[in-house]
């Protein structure tokens, strides 16, 4: 290809157009790391003294840690729930025909199109007619719902790729079905299972407008802490948190990059 | 040839005791997809120890049948029976069978090791006991130095003899190998042959042999079952199956195959004579007893058995070439000819006596060549 | 013979699990056909008034809100997302690759509060944006961003963009690039072969990511609620402040119906482009 100067200008034009929008996606985040350094309670720009003292906050403060507790729990539970129910129901879409599935399938997969704070509200309201109290449990139950789909959907992906002749070679070697489905099938649907699983996982620890209508004080996610911590107050101890947060999941999807490609995890190779 | 003599012949009437019983019965069995039938009532006996093969194109049923006999499919009408045991409703895992697919089908999560023991591990036998069982199963295969490699590591014929190794093992009554060549490459191929045979020989193993390449289904079987849409069209050892097919089928799928149409001119008194496009051939009426006169037949003969002979010599069809191939050995001839059914003619001259192109020349048939009659058309 | 084994068991979890959203779908349902009693949280009889309460200008505004906050931030992140996605896929280097996607992918993990009070922060009238403008003296006096409709819009780009780049670089990596080259060869520039080959074929998966940005902005709650501060009020924010503030649930209820049957409309318009699309068979 002959470059002119015409190819030159659009190449250099392109790249600072995408370069300008990757400034915007950062933005945010270099704002809220110089914010949570500003040592006074009210932000100023730039700030005029640096301390680290609201790391030490966002560490002290008690509805965060127990926060957190509340949504590694519920994360844990509901996403591991969502695995065995997602894989039990992706095993049965992708290999059987029965009565209904059409249907079940669209109501599981529903959460996909209809609003969380719908969702929210349905449960609530669920939960207040039948007398249920707000409960972790509940809260569980919500974030199985909402994750459901996602697990679904990526065993369904490992099950469609999934060489049916090595079942068939084991169940001739004498391999009863369930041996067959807990010595060959599952696991070779492992890595399948635990990105279906982590996806869950990060989806339910982050997941804020449906849980805001079912917690209470004592049952408050992180987000819904942070959620409440905004409302009443302005101190930068947010910008920490949030500081915390970035890195955390870019030190992840690094590692993930590094471990994975991450263009192949997503298809856009 | 590596084939024992024995085997050649199977231990069906032993003098002076009762006839074995069959390894594998396939009674009546049929079995239709959508509608489609893929298989017609197929009535089958599998000897012990017997190495029987099912030729056929693809879409011919043979998959179907192994499927049936696996127990991956259930038969829509029909019984199995294995060892004299009804089989049909049983589990393909306790049906006590070892497959080797056409991918081999090894566990990749597993090493060699693990992957041939795994037959042993479902049927509990202890830890160590299988390890010794699987290590033993290797060295047959001579694959005993592999046991920790994955498949993946493994070339194309070490898969298929780990595959082997892994259906071995357990101790099948039935082997069933479905295309377990297909996916290696030529000379691979010829040498994996001659060891799954001696190994099948050794260990006097039943098997059911699965392929669409008539030189795999000739070399290595006791008998050979020729399928086509459906059915099975000739069952017979494979000296039976390329010397006397049972029909136009079967002769033109096995080996290469002369087709000449004729016209039964007389057919009496012990002689059968026959009209080729204007050659006339005299056979004994034995060849096909119950062609009438006026009945157009197809004359069926191998190229090995035709001969080029000066044109004029009575009782020979007058050919033309039309081209020679060298194929380094001999030359094949291929010769037009008006008599031919279909295509050229042809047959294989030594590469010192290869006549022009153009020349005429004329074939000498075989004395007793194959008659196709009613569905020679 | 089991032809089919774990049917029982497999189905069993996914069926409780379905019955409970069935019946939370069916509470809303009932709860929108019932009256509010004021100070009892328990509702009244059989009433279709929640509907024609709906029906007030307060609820209409909500609605057009709502749908021109939808518009303009697909409009807006499909702007500046396909550029992002052409480039991530485009470049040469796999390291650049890589870090535009660890850039465009970790807001996406983020949760919606992060993300929107960084944009507090950045936004404010106090906030980055301001102090920088005023400082470098462009402006005398700080820009409104708190509060109004371009002040969510822009936090909710930043919120839809990384799956709508997710979803336009899938499609756009399935593009075979032979078409572009047989673009090339028959002479036309890159501009032109973008405009006729490129753009025209990744129309499937622009279709699907505005769909995906439409369904992501209408479930959006926190951004709205926290930087629209009241001042812009859509559907989630309204359905929220009738619940927890006037306790209104059947109200409430029958604002969520109407809300979700509102997108399963526009979901299925989508749906029902992308098919004639694919009819087309140009893809």
């Amino acid at each position: 290809m002959n470059c002119t100067p015409l190819d030159h200008l659009l190449t250099w034009s392109g790249r600072i157009l995408v370069a300008l929008i990757l400034g915007f996606v950062l933005l945010p985040f270099v704002v809220v790391l110089i914010a949570s350094f500003n040592h006074s309670s009210i932000l100023t720009f730039p700030p005029q003294d640096w301390s680290l003292r609201w790391y030490a906050h966002a560490f002290e403060y008690d509805d965060f840690a127990d926060g957190v507790k509340n949504s590694l729990i519920i994360a844990a539970f509901g996403s591991t729930l969502a695995l065995v129910a997602g894989t039990g129901f992706a095993y049965v879409l992708n290999r059987y025909e029965f009565r209904g599935k059409a249907t079940l399938h669209a109501v599981l997969m529903s959460s996909l199109v209809i609003p969380n704070f719908t969702i929210g509200l349905g449960l609530l309201i669920l939960a207040a007619s039948v007398s249920i109290p707000r409960s972790m449990g509940l809260l569980v139950f919500l974030h199985i719902t909402i994750v459901l789909p996602f697990v679904v959907r990526s065993v369904y992906v490992s099950l469609q790729n999934f060489e049916r002749q090595l079942e068939a070679a084991a169940e001739s070697l004498g391999a009863a079905p369930r041996r067959v489905l807990f010595t060959i099938t599952l696991p070779l649907l492992l890595p399948g299972l635990a990105a279906g699983w982590l996806f869950a996982a990060i989806l339910s620890f982050n997941e804020f407008t449906a849980s805001l209508f079912l917690v209470n004080q004592r049952t408050q996610t992180l987000p819904v802490a942070m959620y409440n911590y905004v409302r009443e107050y302005a101190d930068p101890t947010l910008a920490a948190v949030s500081v915390i947060y970035v890195v955390a999941v870019a030190a992840m999807l690094i590692l993930a990059h590094i471990f994975f490609r991450l263009e192949k995890v997503l298809n856009v190779d | 040839m590596l084939i024992d003599p024995k085997l050649q012949q199977p231990a069906e009437a032993v003098p002076g005791q009762p006839p074995a019983r069959p390894a594998v019965k396939i009674d009546g069995v049929s079995k239709s997809f959508d509608g489609t039938l893929a298989l017609e009532p197929t009535w089958l006996k599998i000897r012990k120890g017997e190495f029987l093969t099912l030729l056929g194109p693809s879409g011919c049923g043979k998959t179907t049948l192994l499927n049936l006999v696996a127990g991956f499919l259930e038969p829509d009408k029909g019984e199995l029976f294995i060892d004299d045991a009804l089989v049909t409703q049983v589990p393909v895992h306790k049906r006590e069978i070892g497959i080797v697919f056409q991918n081999y089908a090894l566990f990749p999560h597993m090493n060699v090791l693990k992957n041939v023991e795994y037959g042993l591990r479902t049927r509990g036998v202890p830890a160590a006991e299988a390890r010794d069982r699987a290590m033993e199963t290797l060295r047959l295969v001579k694959l005993d130095q592999f046991a920790d490699r994955r498949p993946k590591q493994l070339s194309g014929g070490q898969q298929q003899r780990v595959a082997l190794a892994r259906a071995l093992v357990i101790r099948p009554k039935v082997l069933l190998l479905d295309e377990p060549f297909s996916a290696l490459d030529r000379n691979l191929r010829a040498a994996m042959q001659i060891e799954l045979k001696e190994i099948q020989h050794s260990l006097g193993v039943t098997t059911i042999f699965v392929t669409h390449d008539q030189g795999e289904a000739l070399s290595m079987s006791d008998r050979i079952a020729v399928m086509s849409k459906g059915r099975v069209r000739q069952i017979g050892s494979p000296e039976e199956i390329y010397a006397s097919p049972a029909d136009r089928f079967v002769g033109t799928f096995v080996g290469d195959a002369n087709l000449l149409t004729g016209t039964v001119t007389t057919s009496e008194s012990g002689t059968l004579t026959l009209d080729l496009a204007g050659t006339a051939l005299t056979l004994p009426q034995s060849a096909a007893p119950e062609a009438a006169a006026g009945e157009t037949v197809e004359l069926f003969a191998r190229p090995e058995a035709c001969q080029l002979v000066a044109p004029g010599t009575p009782g020979a069809v007058p050919a033309t070439v039309s081209f020679a191939v060298y194929q380094g050995a001999h030359v094949e001839l291929h010769l037009a000819c008006p008599a031919a059914a279909e295509g050229p003619i042809m047959l294989r001259v030594p590469v010192a006596n290869v006549p022009k192109v153009g020349a005429a020349v004329a074939v000498a048939l075989p004395e007793a060549p194959v008659i196709f009659t009613g569905e020679a058309q | 013979m089991t032809k089919r084994p774990f049917l029982g068991w497999f189905v069993t979890p996914a069926g409780l699990i379905a019955i409970g959203i069935a019946a939370s779908f069916l509470a809303i349902l009932q709860y929108s056909l019932r009256a509010h009693v004021p100070g009892m949280l328990d509702p009244g009889g059989f009433t279709f008034d929640n509907f024609t309460t709906l029906l007030k200008p307060a609820y209409g505004k909500a609605f057009i809100t709502t749908v021109l906050l939808c518009f303009w931030t697909a409009l807006f992140t499909l702007l500046i997302g396909y550029p992002l996605a052409f480039a991530m896929l485009r470049t040469r280097s796999g390291w650049v690759r890589g870090a535009m996607l660890i850039i465009t992918l970790t807001p996406l993990f983020l949760g919606e509060v992060v993300r929107t009070y960084s944009w507090i922060i950045v936004l404010g009238n106090q906030g980055f944006l301001n102090s920088a403008l005023l400082g470098l003296g462009l402006i005398d006096e700080p820009i409104s961003f708190m509060f109004t409709t371009m002040g969510v819009v822009i936090a909710l780009v930043h919120f839809t963009l990384p799956i709508v780049v997710i979803m336009l670089a899938a499609a756009i990596a399935h593009i075979d690039r032979k078409l572009e080259q047989a673009a090339f060869s028959l002479g036309a520039g890159r501009v032109r072969v973008f405009l006729t080959v490129t753009l025209p074929l990744s129309v499937p998966g622009i279709v699907a990511a505005s769909s995906t940005a439409f369904a992501w902005t209408f479930s959006a709650f926190a951004t709205p609620q926290m930087i629209g501060g009241g001042q812009v009020v859509t559907i989630s924010t309204l359905v929220y402040q009738v619940g927890f503030a006037s306790f209104n649930f059947p109200l409430a209820a029958s604002l969520s119906l109407a809300g979700l049957l509102f997108t399963i409309a526009v979901l299925s318009i989508f749906n029902l482009g992308m098919r004639r699309i694919e009819r087309q068979g140009a893809y």
